[in-house]
């Protein structure tokens, strides 16, 4: 009843889902349209969006779900998702040559506002403030 | 794919999403009205859908033919899988996940339109 701590896919809960869903699917379109039809232009970066892809799905249904392991795995996703970011944000800048067509976190995710930047802190900032409210079932 | 279809689309959206964004200020869940509003765009999405692919069909220009039919099918979605969504959210929080959708539904259909007109790239 009191809403102190409210469970992980409530709330704000529910808009951040939508969010990381939107991501799954962006990515997960963008790197299966380029897998299948241009793998040899860029195979780093394709594959790098792929990974980005999967790492999205798993992190939109575990957001989704909301129970204990899946809030383990959330955590889990969005970690690898914030180390990624980063790295392959550095790495993109630093050997462009690597990059000759954009990944999703390609420059710090720029090509999407950065949103690719922020999206794990607020996911892991979110996941730190239900840590209380997580489902007793 | 261009014109005043996919424009009256792109505004119907923004007008929608500015509809959400004051629920979501003045923290209110949406309403009988806006659901019946949503289902409308859903209705000019699902025609823009097959006016999408019947001009797909009827055209041989190259262009990225794949990418064209996964962002239609993508744009009639994201509307009903959103409100599947909310469906029993009960708070302001469900006017956020219709501000988010009812702002990215726009970006979709301009690229659709960059997709049909453009080279692949």
């Amino acid at each position: 009843m009191a809403e102190s701590t409210p469970a992980v896919n409530r709330g704000f809960g529910r808009v951040l889902v939508v969010i990381y869903g939107i991501f799954a699917l962006a990515a997960t379109a963008r790197s299966a349209v380029q897998i299948a039809t241009r793998f040899d232009e860029a195979p780093v970066a394709y594959l790098l969006s792929a990974l980005a892809a999967v790492i999205y799905i798993v992190a939109t249904v575990a957001l989704a779900r909301g129970d204990r392991t899946s809030r383990r795995v959330a955590t889990i996703a969005i970690t690898i998702e914030l180390v990624g970011v980063l790295v392959v944000g550095v790495a993109s800048l630093a050997f462009p040559a690597e990059f000759p067509r954009a990944s999703v976190w390609s420059a710090f995710g720029r090509g999407y506002l950065f949103i690719p930047l922020v999206l794990p802190l607020v996911g892991l900032w979110w996941l730190r403030r239900t840590s209380a409210g997580a489902p007793a079932q | 794919m261009t014109g005043p279809y996919a424009t009256t689309i792109i505004v119907v959206s923004l007008l929608l999403a500015g509809w959400a964004g004051v629920l979501l200020l003045v923290n209110r869940p949406p309403g009988r009205v806006l659901w019946l509003a949503l289902g409308l765009l859903e209705v000019l999405m699902l025609g823009f859908l097959v006016g999408g692919v019947v001009q797909m069909l009827g055209s041989d220009r190259d262009f990225a033919r794949l990418e064209f039919v996964l962002y239609l099918l993508g744009c009639a979605a994201i509307v009903p899988v959103a409100a599947w969504w909310v469906r029993d959210e009960a708070s302001r929080a469900a006017a956020g996940v219709l501000l988010v959708v009812l702002l990215v539904l726009p970006v979709m259909v301009v690229r659709v339109q960059q997709v049909w007109a453009g080279p692949v790239g």
